[in-house]
């Protein structure tokens, strides 16, 4: 006995619907629509509604007839072989509403498709249906209307997230409206778009419009004669068509690109980071799909690199998000391919130039950081009334000064390791002694430097004298300790050992010797 | 200086950006370029019965010479130039006896290398003669100095020659260098005294990774003999000491370039330029770069390993292969094909026939590089390079290097 397996048909549609959640992608699929039934206008049109949103998307194009009707209702029924949605499933997004109207002009015939409560149905496990009437019309124009009532995005994509910029880097990115298709074909479909967005979502145009071609921001090969002059360099890669073997076939890789830098790419309607956005794109039908920017090597930072690789024989999965399949012959091929082609693209000399330029530039912005702050140090050199060392080593240059100007002060740093916790060997009364060397006493506690095997503390001067109380009255690493100011010595003693530690504070060298007044 | 009438000739005829190709002409001899020198051993501590012996280079030898053994045939094309060493002497423990017995006649007058006709190449051994070595026999020891050097070279018959050279190491400071460059200048004054009659090919040896290297070199060089005695007399340069870094293409490629710089700086870019001891990979590379003639004992080394060429740029376990595949004249052979597959009596038979074919597939390569060198433009050897060199990935961003500096770029 042969048995079917049966489809739960409500389940497919609430299924197949929920994966779509941004308004967004209802614009990808309107768009996509309108272009395969050849418009040459679509304007789309979004409110927001307390209950979600009222979308109307309105083209010129073919019309759809009964047959076409029964496809945008039906799920995977597409009639399209060739064109964007040949799955069936894009319009099935608009069943997350309260009512889909479609009124739709085709060979003298007008048709009104009506649904209503689709979503709300088909939470209730019932199959939507629609209303077809069809009336016989006069003139010859044709089109598409489309409205759909209280559009329930998902949770995070509420309408009033949206704004014209959003959109715009949208259909650039994501929508046919980004379209690489002009580079390769000599005489290219175009549409002209427009998005209208209520005024409660974006009051700060009136509405947005373009064309369905993603156009490069102008080649500038030279730097710019100022303080970031790689910025908005910006070169185009030529479009180039590449037969591609793979184990099974062949298939056909069209490569689109340009390299820029921030400036540049910020001619385009860029949303966010640019890590996000650059790169190298893998597409199909000239629609930007995802980022496979391993296809740029590690040292290459991608973000400088804006590519679209189209490849009719892709796999994409239902929401095109992604590309499915990553492991099949033919994506490991292109990839293969794309990896070359983009190692030929980072060793070319104008990218290594432009590299350089950006470089340069960032080592003259630091030389003129670094020269106005030499000369705020150069001011205070000449402000200040004496050498007064601010960090450890300066404090060598103090001990180097006192043994030549102090009369009576015998001391010569005699090996030095800034890492190490007594840094230096010091050459005291003859006598060579470990010497633990600080700007201020306070740091050598700070830092837990060990207190045994050293002879001296060399400093500048004591550091905030509560910390050192603090230290004598908690004791320091498991031991007491006594720092006795007046004779200039610490005393530390743990488990039964006893050391004796001078202390040499320099600003107490340098301190100007009040005269002794004469007795007489 | 050289009273000699000039016999050596190079002569460019066509280039494909900084890619040429010519002919260096030493004699009757003609050579096109550029061109690989296989290295092979002519003495091998074996007697004229078995062709001078070397195990491998005696099969390799018994195929130049289209021998019996190997079944005849015609190679000679595959042989029309070949590298030897003097250091090679050191390397079978001969006695006095025979040591004489291989330098009592030159190499292609001897009757059993008559079908052989290349360029005969021979280096100084250098490399191995490093601050003052010996040729170590069984039962003598020659001590071995810019005179004995070009004695042997001499009574090799050599079309080529190299004076005796101090290579450095990568470890080097700038002093021991210096004292290496100062050692080898003045084996080069000595070497012109010597040669002032040689009639075959005089190279310069140089060394250095980069510019300034190669440059300080010749300062040196010439603060001992006089520049214009050093363009006079040579008739090529012979860049060296590159062998411990054969394997990083980023720094051949570099050396090479610099070294072009550093010749036409001194002038001396009029004559054809050779680089020492490569591996046979790099040659596509080095051939856009403009490098007229290169050596390599890869064929034979990896034949040694097992490993049986596909391309120059592809080898293989020599137990995978179907040999059938190929159509050069060992793998056409029923004789080869059952050696190469493991039944013969000798390893050397097996081995020997792969790194003849190893050597058939680089000079059939080189013989393409040369036709695109000699196209139109630069796409032919462009195109060429993107579809071998680059393709590989660890040599990919050198292949594109060498096409954006050499050959016009890609964009």
């Amino acid at each position: 006995m042969k048995k079917a397996p049966k489809v739960n048909e409500v389940n497919e549609f609430l299924e197949i619907a929920s994966d779509f959640e941004d308004p967004l992608e209802v614009i990808r699929e309107s768009l996509s629509n309108s272009y395969d039934a050849e418009a040459s206008e679509i304007e789309i049109t979004i409110r927001s509604r307390p209950q979600g949103s009222d979308i109307i998307i309105e083209d010129d194009g073919n019309g759809m007839n009964e047959r076409d009707l029964e496809s945008f209702f039906d799920l995977g029924n597409s009639r399209k072989t060739d064109s964007i949605g040949y799955k069936g499933h894009g319009t099935k997004i608009f069943y997350k509403s309260d009512r889909i109207v479609v009124n739709t002009a085709k060979n003298g015939v007008n048709r009104r498709a009506v649904m209503d409560n689709p979503w709300e149905k088909l939470n209730r496990k019932e199959l939507p249906e629609y209303e077809l009437t069809e009336t016989d019309v006069r003139d010859e124009s044709q089109g598409t209307l489309i409205k759909i009532t209280n559009f329930r995005s998902g949770e995070g994509f509420d309408p009033e997230s949206l704004t014209y910029n959003k959109i715009h880097h949208y259909l650039k990115w994501k929508t046919i409206a980004g379209s690489t298709a002009h580079f390769f074909e000599d005489d290219p479909r175009e549409m002209d778009i427009r998005v209208n967005l209520g005024e409660e979502i974006d009051d700060t145009r009136d509405e947005l419009v373009t064309t369905s071609r993603l156009e490069f921001p102008d080649e500038q090969l030279e730097p710019s004669d100022d303080e970031f002059p790689a910025e908005r360099m910006c070169k185009h890669y030529e479009p180039r068509e590449i037969e591609v073997e793979y184990d099974g076939g062949t298939t056909t890789v069209q490569i689109v690109g340009m390299v820029g830098g921030k400036a540049a790419r910020n001619e385009l309607p860029t949303h966010g980071r640019h890590s996000v956005q650059f790169g190298v794109w893998f597409a199909k039908d000239h629609i930007k799909v995802e980022q496979i920017n391993e296809t740029i090597s590690h040292d290459n930072e991608f973000i400088h690199f804006f590519f679209i690789v189209n490849c009719q024989d892709l796999e994409l999965s239902a929401n095109r998000e992604t590309i499915r399949n990553k492991s099949n012959p033919v994506f490991r091929a292109v990839r293969d391919e794309v990896e070359f082609y983009m190692s030929k693209v980072t060793q070319d000399p104008w990218f290594k130039n432009y590299l350089e330029i950006r470089r340069e530039g960032k080592l003259k912005r630091r030389a003129r950081t670094q020269e106005s702050s030499l000369q705020d140090r150069r001011k205070s050199v000449t402000e200040r009334e004496r050498f007064e060392p601010s960090n450890r080593a300066e404090v060598l240059l103090a001990v180097e000064r006192a043994s030549q100007q102090q009369a009576g002060f015998s001391l010569q740093v005699e090996d030095y390791q800034p890492d190490a916790d007594i840094q230096a060997i010091v050459r005291h009364q003859g006598k060579l002694r470990n010497a633990a060397i600080h700007h201020q006493l306070t740091e050598h506690f700070e830092n837990e430097s060990p207190l045994e095997h050293i002879d001296l503390i060399i400093y500048w001067e004591q550091g905030d004298p509560t910390k050192l109380n603090e230290v004598e009255r908690t004791g320091y690493i498991g031991g007491e300790i006594e720092i006795d100011h007046d004779s200039g010595s610490i005393t530390y003693q743990r488990d039964g050992e006893s050391s004796y530690i001078e202390l040499l504070s320099l600003a107490d060298v340098f301190k100007p010797k009040t005269k002794a007044i004469a007795d007489d | 200086m050289s009273q000699v009438t000039r016999r050596v000739d190079f002569e460019v005829d066509a280039v494909a950006g900084d890619a040429r190709t010519g002919t260096l002409r030493i004699g009757s001899q003609e050579l096109e370029t550029p061109n690989l020198f296989p290295v092979l051993n002519f003495y091998g501590g074996g007697t004229e019965r078995s062709v001078f012996g070397g195990g491998i280079h005696r099969t390799i030898k018994e195929f130049m010479i289209g021998a019996d053994r190997i079944g005849g045939g015609d190679y000679s094309e595959y042989f029309d130039c070949t590298m030897t060493s003097v250091a090679s002497l050191t390397d079978y423990n001969i006695t006095h006896e025979r040591y004489q017995s291989y330098l009592d006649t030159p190499i292609k007058e001897r009757e059993l290398f008559e079908p052989y006709n290349g360029t005969l190449f021979v280096d100084s051994g250098g490399f191995k003669f490093l601050d003052g070595g010996d040729i170590d026999g069984s039962d003598f020891e020659v001590d071995i100095d810019q005179e004995k050097i070009y004695e042997i070279q001499k009574k090799m018959g050599a079309d080529i020659i190299l004076n005796l050279d101090h290579p450095i190491a990568p470890d080097d400071s700038h002093e021991q260098r210096m004292e290496k460059a100062e050692k080898t200048a003045l084996n080069i004054a000595e070497f012109l005294d010597l040669s002032s009659d040689f009639d075959g090919a005089r190279y310069l040896t140089l060394h250095g990774y980069n510019y300034s290297m190669m440059d300080a070199f010749l300062e040196k060089i010439t603060s001992i003999v006089d520049t214009r005695e050093i363009h006079e007399a040579f008739d090529g340069v012979a860049l060296g000491s590159l062998v411990p870094k054969k394997d990083n293409r980023e720094l051949l490629i570099q050396a090479v370039t610099d070294c072009q710089e550093v010749l036409q700086d001194w002038g001396f870019d009029d004559m054809p330029l050779h680089v020492l001891g490569i591996s046979s990979r790099a040659v596509p590379l080095l051939a856009a770069l403009g490098v007229d003639s290169f050596d390599a004992s890869s064929y034979l080394h990896n034949a040694i390993n097992g490993k049986y060429y596909k391309s120059m740029m592809e080898s293989v376990p020599i137990s995978e292969v179907s040999f059938e595949e190929c159509d050069c004249p060992v793998c056409s052979s029923e004789l080869h094909r059952k050696r190469m597959r493991g039944d013969a009596e000798y390893q050397k038979d097996i081995y020997g026939a792969v790194a003849v074919h190893n050597l058939i597939i680089q000079k059939r390569e080189l013989a393409t590089i040369r036709d695109r060198i000699r196209a139109e433009g630069t796409a032919p050897l462009r195109e060429y390079i993107e579809s071998t060199v680059a393709r590989d990935k660890q040599t990919r961003q050198v292949a594109h290097k060498v096409v954006n500096q050499s050959l016009g770029g890609y964009f």
